[in-house]
């Protein structure tokens, strides 16, 4: 794929510019990629992001979202990144100035220098905000501007992103993915790294904390799991070491910022901010907004909170400064503007009105509020009408416009209209040259603010689209970006490994986690109960799917009868028979495994900041086992056809479900694996396991009461025993206890009383306990808790399995044990109720005060 | 001359379910101007709140925040002002007779002098604002006021005499929510409504408006009409005249602002400054709303 962005090279004496990337600093052209080994990374690359989670776009039921990216790498030289660095920390420099001026003097603010209205008449600039000031010098802390080369190859700025940049985790994850599947040349490169940024961004967090905390608490503030750079967010927390939280996980009290925890309030002192500052209060800013904090505003004015970038930055995002750039850096900096932006007129100036309205068929069209419905318009798509329409619309409110001249590597023109690479006019009979190769390039790059001048990242997130609009929405593919050293490398700094790694990079030492919030602990209690549902629901149907397999023909048989007993314990009630293919694979059907598997991912993503890395490679694996499968089925039957189990012919009812439900299980493993052997034993942990342990106790008791109250012949409850052991992972150690066959007391002393057993339920009573002994009150009494738990406990000690088996009334029925087991079953309920009563304290909804205006009729008291 | 008022103005909130937490704000504190002085204030808010915090606006509002942190299921917020008031309506004739083709190109052009607002003052309200649109309903009805160049004097007397005329007063006719192609078709609102309707066409046109917020004097002197919009907020109009500064307009009463107003704070429409606003959290739902408002001379009976 051709590249627009690396470094420009000469072709012959054509002097036309090629953007492929160079690869001739490589010693050996044996190494360079090759078509097929590219074709190779990139599924592998996919393979690889897959495994790790990484989404663009909000989690959805049944969406997947995957990040792409092209891992043939975007090269830039030194001496060409040199310059770019240089003049991307003027630009920072100078947006500094700029919004230190708008929220101080407001001395730029004239028809001379920056017309006021480019302020004014933005939705960015916050006058709740006005005159306030972080500590440390500087205002834009993190700034991102995108880029473009332009016809001569030269670089051009087309959008700069002030408000919260977003895509450096991205970047991130980039690179780690690109090292790994291009290892070969990756390891003989010379590349810039990318740690050094990161660290300059810990750095400035601190440094703009209020007064003089020696460690401040720095919290990210996140738009939550349904934003659509969640994962991005997510990333930069845990690479950061920073607490994801969501504005409900703050408050305001005593005029500053705490956090709530599940052991009670702790201070915060900066808030990185991925929540766009108009709904970061809906005190002071936009009413009704549920993603910040009432008050937060209140908190900065008394500074005692720094919130990064501060509120009121994304005034710098009007694409209409690009127009008074040159003339503000000669009056603040002193300086010729180093990176020059995209032609751009402001439509509030008369004559560029004029301008944009007269040249509409070969202008960029922008609003200057990012965000809006409308997009960019591409001029020259536009039909005559059309074009008087927006022309009409321009001219309504010119302030809020802009036209930009469409910048890009010219390709060949037609008519004199360029037609190439970077714009795909219709040559004159409407029709464009055919492979024009991508149409359109972006670079962001990242400066952060440190040492009292910016740093910039040595490399950053392309982006490279089929159309002319890049965006991750519409499908771009990412690209790395190598920032090539003639440095040999440098020396490795003692905690960088040299692939970059997450945690590596950047490690932080991760505060005692005393601060997780009740929502973080409430996800994790959840992670634990939906994958123990998964695992649950994959085991007892992989048992029936067996069974079914061997008995289904010969319903009379011993086998057979057993069958009809499991088939019924899958579904207690009488609500129509789903097929075993529903029951596995149907995500939009409460207790399903596809169901419990959507739950348990979306449940991890919330606390993604939490959790390894590694817990998502196997999430991956077990939803594209379960995709796969689905697929299957689209293909062989119609739709959801209801089980009918004497009907439908052969092996279809169950083809294709083992192999998937092993993956599942396998996936599922590997997720308690490394939840066991991976994670600290903190609050968190013993939130998770209490989940699992609540689960794994109802789950056995139910499925007890389901299949081994009633008596029936030695023969069928012999199979009976042997699958309820095999769903609940005992068989083995039975089998070794016990030479023959399976009798009822010997099951329920294993499953029920045995202390050794991890699946049995004294075992889960045990550890249940253990854990929530541990984990803190929200302020409400765990006494109805511990009863009911302890109730179960005492129930337990005195079943005496001989006899409760024995105790058959005249019907066949085990009374004693079914009584036994809905008292348990009622109780365990009631603990899971109250466990979530005493420690989610669910905040009440906020909303915003009525309205005096809407109180008129009722004046006068 | 001058008059000296006492002023309660209490919102109180009752509610069905506990509130465990209010934050608000309010701008009910009388801004000291020429022609008003505000000789003492204060705040009270029950239950007591946590915390409190006073402070200027952008707009130069005097404003204070409050959080509530005990749980309650009444909210009282009720400011007392004591203040002097000496400002005298202009006499529209002896205001300077410049057109308001003349006034919107000074404003474009950017020439101010020296004792005119800034000129980001004025380009900021120029613009349209939440409250303030620039419909195509609001350009036809002021279309009649606009068709010639005359004394921009003039625009202002005959808007707010057509508001007061075309528009009929009644309370609880609109909310917070009211559009202005709305109130137009509806040819009812409060005094909101009409600051905002007469803000709009003076920004269609290129004309500096803004928002004021305050009241009018409760209780008339013996022998003087009761004026409209008394007992509650007020709202009327500031428009900028050259060589008169920002002149004060009331399209609700179609005169201009004289010594029977107590001025609050102004800013771009009813957003920048509502009396008060708040955010709280709760289970239910609903609220039953009181406002009263009494400005009365001072030492006169006490708020009933």
């Amino acid at each position: 794929m051709t590249d627009l962005l690396s470094s420009p090279r000469l072709q012959g004496e054509s002097g036309a510019v090629d953007h492929r990337a160079d690869w001739s600093w490589l010693p050996d052209p044996a190494d360079i990629p090759t078509e097929p080994g590219l074709a190779r990374a990139r599924d592998e690359a996919e393979r690889l992001l897959a495994d790790h989670g990484v989404t663009y776009g909000a989690d959805s039921e049944d969406g997947e979202h995957p990040w792409h990216l092209d891992p043939l790498p975007v090269i830039v030289d030194e001496p060409e990144w040199a310059r770019l660095d240089a003049a991307l920390v003027q630009r920072a420099e100078l947006l500094d100035a700029i919004l230190q001026d708008a929220y101080g003097h407001r001395l730029l603010l004239t028809d001379k220098l920056l017309p006021p209205t480019v302020v004014l008449g933005h939705p960015g600039f916050v006058r709740a905000v006005d005159g306030l000031r972080l500590p440390g010098g500087r205002e834009l802390v993190l700034t991102a501007t995108d880029l473009v080369r332009d016809g001569a190859g030269g670089w051009c700025a087309v959008a700069d992103r002030t408000q919260a940049p977003s895509g450096v985790g991205y970047a991130m994850e980039d690179r780690r993915v690109v090292s790994q599947v291009l290892s070969g040349v990756y390891r003989q490169a010379s590349i810039q790294r990318l740690g050094p940024f990161f660290r300059a961004l810990r750095l400035a967090l601190r440094d703009v904390a209020p007064g003089r905390a020696e460690q401040p608490r720095v919290v990210l503030l996140t738009s939550g799991p349904s934003s659509e750079t969640a994962f991005d967010q997510a990333y930069l927390a845990s690479m950061l070491g920073l607490p994801l939280v969501e504005g409900s996980d703050l408050l305001v009290r005593d005029g500053r910022v705490w956090m709530r925890g599940v052991e009670g309030l702790e201070p915060v002192d900066v808030v990185l901010r991925r929540v766009d500052a108009e709904w970061c209060d809906p005190l002071d800013l936009r009413q009704g907004s549920r993603l910040g904090v009432p008050g937060l505003v209140r908190a900065v004015r008394a500074g005692t909170v720094s919130v990064v970038n501060p509120l009121g930055s994304s005034v710098l995002e009007n694409p209409a400064l690009l127009t008074y750039l040159p003339r503000l850096a000669n009056a603040v900096l002193d300086q010729d503007l180093a990176l020059p932006s995209a032609p751009t007129w402001w439509c509030g100036e008369p004559r560029s009105l004029q301008h944009v309205v007269t040249h509409l068929e070969r202008l960029v069209v922008l609003p200057t509020v990012r965000g809006t419905d409308v997009g960019t318009i591409l001029g020259w798509t536009l039909s005559h009408r059309e074009r008087e329409q927006l022309a009409a619309r321009i001219s309504a409110e010119p302030w809020q416009w802009v036209g930009q001249e469409p910048v890009g590597p010219a390709g060949p023109t037609v008519d004199g209209t360029p037609v190439g690479v970077g714009s795909d006019l219709p040559s004159a009979e409407g029709v464009g040259p055919a492979d024009l190769g991508p149409r359109a390039a972006v670079l962001r790059t990242y400066a952060v603010a440190h040492g009292g001048s910016y740093t910039v990242l040595a490399g950053g997130l392309a982006r490279v689209a089929p159309g002319h609009v890049v965006s991750s929405a519409l499908g771009a593919a990412a690209k790395d970006v190598w920032v090539l050293s003639t440095q040999p490398d440098a020396p490795v700094e003692p905690s960088v490994p040299s692939d970059e790694s997450a945690a590596g990079e950047v490690a932080t030492p991760r505060r005692p986690a005393t601060g997780i919030s009740p929502r973080t602990a409430e996800n994790l209690y959840w992670m634990g109960r939906y994958a123990e549902r998964a695992e649950d629901a994959s085991r007892v149907l992989r048992v029936v799917v067996d069974r079914w397999d061997d008995f289904h023909r010969r319903p009379a048989s011993a086998g057979g009868r057993a069958l009809d007993v499991l088939i019924s314990s899958l579904t207690p009630t009488d609500q129509g028979a789903p097929s075993f293919r529903d029951l596995v694979l149907d995500p939009r059907t409460a207790g399903t495994v596809a169901r419990s598997v959507r739950r348990l991912a979306a449940a991890a993503a919330a606390v993604r900041d939490q959790l390894s890395t590694d817990t998502f490679g196997p999430l991956a694996r077990i939803e594209r086992a379960l995709r796969d499968e689905r697929g299957k089925t689209r293909g062989r039957t119609h739709g959801r056809d209801a089980l009918d189990l004497g009907v439908v012919a052969g092996n279809t009812v169950t083809a294709g479900l083992r192999p998937a439900l092993d993956k599942v299980l396998e996936g599922l493993l590997a997720i308690a694996g490394i939840t066991a052997e991976g994670l600290v034993r903190d609050v968190g942990w013993q939130f998770l396991d209490a989940g699992r342990r609540i689960e794994r106790a109802q789950h056995l008791v139910e499925s007890l009461l389901a299949t081994v109250v009633q008596r029936r012949p030695a023969d069928v409850d012999a199979v009976v025993l042997e699958s309820v052991l095999l769903a609940h992972e005992s068989a083995i150690t039975y089998r070794r206890r016990h030479q023959t066959g399976a009798g009822l007391a010997e099951v329920l002393d294993l499953l029920l009383l045995d202390g050794t057993n991890p699946r049995s339920l004294a075992y889960q009573l045990d550890r249940l306990q253990e854990s929530l002994a541990l984990v803190p009150l929200a302020g409400r009494a765990p006494d109805q808790r511990d009863h009911l738990l302890s109730d179960v406990v005492d129930l337990l000690a005195e079943v005496d399995p001989v006899a409760i088996a024995a105790a058959v009334t005249d019907d066949g029925r085990r009374a004693r044990l079914a009584e036994t087991l809905e008292s348990m079953l009622w109780r365990l309920h009631s603990a899971a109720d109250e466990i979530e009563r005493v420690h989610f304290v669910r905040l009440s909804p906020s909303r915003a005060l009525e309205d005096p205006w809407d109180a008129r009729d009722g004046g006068g008291e | 001359m001058s008059r000296t008022y006492d002023l309660v103005h209490r919102t109180t909130y009752s509610y069905a379910n506990v509130v465990t937490d209010s934050y608000g704000r309010t701008t009910m504190t009388p801004r000291d101007v020429p022609g008003q002085s505000c000789l003492s204030t204060s705040v009270e808010i029950e239950p007591a709140p946590a915390d409190t915090n006073q402070w200027v606006d952008y707009f130069g509002n005097r404003t204070t925040y409050f959080g509530v942190t005990t749980p309650h299921t009444r909210l009282v917020v009720a400011s007392r002002s004591t203040i002097e008031v000496t400002r005298q309506a202009p006499d529209p004739a002896t205001l300077p007779a410049v057109g308001w083709h003349e006034v919107a190109r000074r404003v474009a052009a950017g020439e101010v002098g020296r004792l005119d607002p800034s000129i980001v003052d004025l380009r900021e309200t120029l613009l349209p604002s939440p409250h303030v649109t620039f419909a195509d309903e609001v350009r036809d009805w002021a279309a009649p006021t606009f068709a010639t160049d005359r004394p921009m004097v003039e625009v202002l007397v005959e808007l707010a005499h057509r508001i007061r005329t075309e528009l009929a007063y009644r309370s609880g006719s609109t909310t917070v929510h009211t559009t202005q192609a709305q109130l137009l078709a509806q040819k009812a609102g409060v005094c909101q409504d009409f600051a905002h309707l007469m803000i709009a066409a003076l920004r269609l046109h290129g004309l500096p408006a803004r928002y004021s917020s305050g009241y009018i004097e409760t209780r008339p002197p013996a022998g003087r009409e009761k004026l409209r919009g008394a007992d509650a907020s007020h709202a009327w109009v500031s428009a900028w005249v050259p060589g008169a500064g920002w002149v004060e307009v009331d399209p609700t009463n179609d005169q201009l602002v004289d010594d029977r107003y107590v001025l609050l704070g102004w800013g771009r429409d009813y957003d920048d400054v509502p009396p008060l606003r708040g955010v709280i959290f709760t289970e239910g739902s609903g609220s039953r709303l009181t406002v009263s408002v009494d400005l009365v001379p001072s030492g006169s009976e006490p708020f009933a």
